[in-house]
């Protein structure tokens, strides 16, 4: 153009500078982007594949792998099905899974339904009371539970009192499947109740509209709906009742009902001279059968994905009037809610402050602070809450940080592997507790360097099982979040001259703070609460609450263990609290 | 020199080729302009540009610097190329005021503080909006939006600017003036300007030169006036404008001049080309609405080409009046100063305001079924 008329001389020609553009320096053609993005993936790798790789190993090595020599063996899977009573243990997993799936759904389902769909007075209530479990373990939901309905717990007694007899039997596979499906209940609950909120409202108007009542509408409309979230949400329940240990250690034990996980846990830890070949075969076996759910799971995520995400513009949905039927609705799900969670953890803590805690005598005669004074009087005791807590505070900001440079690398860079490391990432979620605590065990056993040594028996021994544990939930809570950030503020930084890794330091980290906090919280949460992994790694030095309490029970304690639960639950509230606070104070800012 | 050279780009995700063979040169400050329906390739060139996307196969390189080359696995990463982008969501980061906004290119190339202070200053007061260095991007409107994102790919006197569609999000009125200002801008900075927008209008107004795309394609390249009058392609005369495609069949010759059997009504109608067509040959006849007239069927009217046709719907828009008239089994619009016309009227047009195509135009479905009408 400047060729055909000569442009008015503006001040913008007389001062043009060339600036030169950024240099970023590539040693043999590698940037630092590339460094950290293969840094991020070997990091990853080594972690995912350090518990995996030796238990393989194991499986077929004759000798315990930190005893030198050994060699070659099958023999670890052949005794596995001949003798050592398999069979009957995956036939209790498979019946404790499948019942647990079952219970769970119909526990779930309608209140989902009721809840999201239906006029029902004090539906939020439901669903911010369907966030207990977040609060709660597994582990101390099962204490609550014996307390208040095992055997010779407050509820039987009474029960036994005055009809005579008590037509339950907690230590039964059915008793587990019961625990565990009021504890994962809230799992498939979520699933639906999300899916209930995107679906279409105007498809319910349109039966509504063809003469449908609310009745045919939730039969024939929307429950057919729902099949993508309720297959996919029993999946994931059954994958992690195959992989839960507390319930089934807590009930199975005094009967002798053996599953998978209590299985690994008394093989190797009970016996006084443990088959170390077996065990890595029974875990090469589980890991086989968990990593195939979960393959499962997430092709059926992929093509759930698809139904579930059709956002976009939100309708609100229409609720149903049920008329009497709301009352029975609200009946059960306040049962559910009291009778499977309320009512235990309130025998909890009732227990922790009582020294005797049955009906037969009024337990505020016995209104003690003495199992509290027994915790913090024992260094061992107060160490466990020390180590709790470290683990969660140390752990939460390195995975939730790890988290967020796995997402930025996965799913915010053109990395070649970026798949590779949302796998990586991932494949925790699908790894049984017990067996990423025996795996760890063993991969400090083969550790080079002396590395094990150090690591073996201590805390950070604790935190990298966990955090490995905690990491699927820390990147799941990332990624989302991180995908709200339009990607063009990333391609503008990098247009304007910062490398991916300046782009990330100096635009996308601030925008990512509520993210990185938000798992923050979370892993903390998740954390405070694990202990399965820990039952291989523990030592005199490195307990943590779950492992001290699970101690403290066999050995007849439930003053103390209740004392410990009402503490983890009691710091995880105030916990969240304060977060909670502290986060909305920086919106206001 | 930045004159921009790409040649034989193409780009494949798996077996999705969304990218073929495309080859185009931009002059030194030439404003050049990526015309296209959505879907037709002309981001992802833009963005092979910029670096964002990496090219399956060809080379780019502006001022003789080589940016990308498949073949020689040479690839300069967004942050080495020194270019200026303007992005459709003008994608100013939220957490910045404006003036950080500018600054941070500024930091990254090591700019003294003073300096950054005149520079942030004059890129801002170039695109009018120096008293507003304080503000928070969600504080400014969505028009002040634009001009600051355009002042932050400025600031530090990049080779070349790409747009990608920046005026999108404005509305109507605003987009008119916005385009006006930003041709203003762009002839005075005399910098060269890759420009994608799928709105015809705006690449007529804005370009020196338009390159447009269709399915991966370069179908045609050159001036506004140049794509408008002789569009190389049917696809390129549906796309700039509207057009009215006829089906027939060369039946005679006479100089430059085609008589032609129209397939929809059986007219002869004569066309001016200067292609050699052999005679009997399928060919697709392309006239504008504007360039027909239609006048009652009494008046005695000249013209060498006259079709009896009738009205079907006529209405009045504004500065003209828009009919659909029968043409055999086909809707014709047009467009007329002339109004209040229906029943029986005479279609008239010159031979030389008529197009002839060699390959027939196959129209979607959808829009082909609106323009027949069973007879």
């Amino acid at each position: 153009m400047s060729t055909m008329t000569e442009p008015p001389r503006t001040p913008a020609d007389e001062r043009v500078q060339e600036f030169k553009p950024p240099r970023y320096r590539r040693p043999l053609g590698i940037g630092r982007d590339t460094v950290v993005q293969y840094g991020v993936l070997a990091f990853l790798a080594v972690l995912v594949l350090a518990p995996i790789v030796p238990t393989l190993y194991q499986s077929i090595r004759n000798r315990p792998l930190y005893e030198a020599g050994g060699a070659f063996t099958l023999s670890g899977y052949t005794d596995l099905f001949t003798e050592a009573g398999f069979g009957e243990v995956a036939l209790n997993t498979l019946l404790f899974a499948s019942l647990t799936t079952l219970l769970s759904l119909a526990i779930a389902i309608p209140m989902a339904i009721v809840v999201v769909r239906t006029k029902l007075p004090g539906g939020r209530l439901v669903a911010l009371a369907m966030q207990w479990p977040f609060f709660i373990s597994s582990l101390i939901l099962g204490f609550g539970w014996i307390i208040m309905y095992g055997p010779a717990g407050f509820v039987s007694v009474k029960v036994q009192q005055v009809f005579g007899g008590v037509p339950w039997n907690l230590y039964s596979i059915p008793g587990m499947a019961l625990t565990e499906a009021v504890a994962l209940a809230p799992i498939a609950y979520v699933f639906c109740a999300n899916a209930l909120r995107q679906s279409d409202a105007s498809l319910e108007s349109a039966a509504q509209v063809c003469g449908a009542g609310p009745l045919r509408i939730l039969g024939q409309v929307v429950v057919p709906l729902l099949r993508p979230p309720i297959v996919y949400s029993a999946i994931l329940v059954f994958s992690v009742s195959i992989e839960t240990l507390s319930v089934p250690l807590l009930y199975g034990q005094p009967v002798n009902i053996d599953v998978f996980s209590t299985f690994l846990y008394h093989k190797g830890l009970q016996s006084v001279d443990p088959d170390y070949t077996m065990l890595g075969a029974a875990s090469t076996v589980i890991l086989v059968v968990t990593l195939s759910l979960v393959a499962v799971q997430a092709k059926l995520l992929k093509d759930a994905a698809r139904f579930v995400s059709v956002r976009g513009k939100v309708t609100r949905p229409r609720r149903l009037d049920l008329g009497w039927l709301k009352w029975v609705s609200i009946v059960f799900i306040w049962f559910y809610v009291i009778v499977g969670a309320l009512v235990p953890i309130a025998g909890l803590v009732m227990r922790s402050f009582t020294l005797v805690f049955t009906p037969l005598q009024s337990p505020f005669k016995t209104v003690t602070t003495k199992n509290y004074e027994i915790v913090f009087d024992s260094d061992n005791y107060v160490q466990s809450l020390w180590n709790s807590l470290i683990v969660a505070g140390v752990g939460s900001v390195v995975v939730s940080a790890l988290a967020v440079f796995a997402v930025m690398v996965a799913r915010r860079s053109t990395f070649r592997w970026g798949r590779a490391v949302e796998y990586l990432a991932l494949i925790p979620q699908s790894l049984p507790g017990i067996i990423i605590g025996i795996g760890f065990f063993w991969a400090f056993a083969l550790a080079p360097f002396g590395m094990g040594s150090v690591l073996q028996g201590t805390i950070y021994a604790v935190i990298i099982a966990f955090g490995m544990r905690a990491l699927p939930s820390a990147f799941g809570s990332v990624a989302p979040a991180i995908m709200q950030i339009g990607g063009e503020l990333d391609n503008a930084a990098r247009v304007s001259g910062a490398d991916w890794l300046m782009t990330f330091f100096r635009v996308l980290r601030a925008l990512i703070t509520p993210a990185f906090a938000g798992a923050l919280v979370l892993t903390f949460v998740i954390m405070l609460k694990e202990y399965s992994p820990a039952v291989f790694l523990s030592s005199a030095d490195n307990n943590i609450l779950g492992t001290t309490m699970l101690s403290l029970w066999t050995q007849g304690r439930a003053g103390s263990v209740a004392a410990l639960a009402t503490l983890q639950i009691g710091i995880t509230a105030v916990f969240v609290a304060l977060a909670g606070l502290l986060m909305k104070g920086k919106h206001h800012a | 020199m930045p004159e921009v050279t790409v040649k034989n780009l193409a780009k494949t995700f798996g077996d999705n080729s969304v990218l073929r063979d495309v080859t185009f040169t931009i002059q030194d400050g030439e404003f050049f302009t990526l015309l296209g329906a959505s879907g037709c390739g002309k981001s992802t060139t833009l963005n092979c540009i910029a670096g964002l996307e990496q090219p399956t196969e060809g080379s780019i390189s502006v001022g003789g610097k080589p940016f990308v080359d498949a073949g020689a696995g040479v690839f300069l990463p967004p942050e080495e190329r020194n270019l200026g982008m303007v992005f459709q969501s003008y994608a100013l980061w939220p957490h910045m005021t404006i003036a950080k906004n500018l600054a941070l290119p500024l930091n990254i190339r090591k700019v003294s503080k003073d300096k950054q202070k005149t520079l942030i200053h004059d890129a801002l007061d170039k695109v009018g909006l120096a008293d507003l260095s304080g503000r928070y991007p969600h504080q400014l409107s969505g028009g002040q939006q634009q001009r600051v994102a355009l002042a932050r790919a400025l600031v530090y006197s990049p080779t070349v600017l790409l747009l990608d569609e920046p005026l999108s999000n404005l509305d109507a009125k605003l987009r008119e003036q916005a385009r006006a200002w930003l041709k203003r801008l762009q002839e005075e900075l005399g910098i060269t300007t890759v420009y994608v927008t799928h709105d015809q209008e705006e690449a007529l107004a804005l370009s020196d030169r338009i390159a447009v795309m269709e399915g991966g394609n370069m179908i045609q390249i050159g001036t506004p006036h140049e794509i408008y009058e002789r569009p190389a392609a049917p696809a390129v005369a549906a796309f700039v404008g509207r057009c009215n495609f006829f089906t027939g069949r060369v039946i005679g010759q006479d100089g430059n001049r085609y008589r032609i059997l129209l397939d929809c009504s059986a007219d002869v109608v004569e066309v001016e080309s200067d292609q050699h067509i052999p005679a009997s040959d399928s060919v697709t006849v392309a006239i504008r609405p504007e360039r027909l007239e239609v006048v009652p069927a009494t008046a005695a009217a000249s013209g060498v080409n006259r079709l009896k046709t009738q009205v079907i719907t006529g209405s009045y828009v504004g500065s003209r009046y828009e009919y659909d008239v029968r043409l055999g089994n086909q809707v014709v619009q047009v467009l007329s100063g002339r109004g209040g016309l229906a029943g029986e009227v005479m279609l008239v047009f010159e031979p030389a305001e008529a197009l002839i195509f060699e390959d027939r135009v196959e129209l979607p479905e959808e829009q082909s079924d609106l323009l027949t009408i069973g007879t």
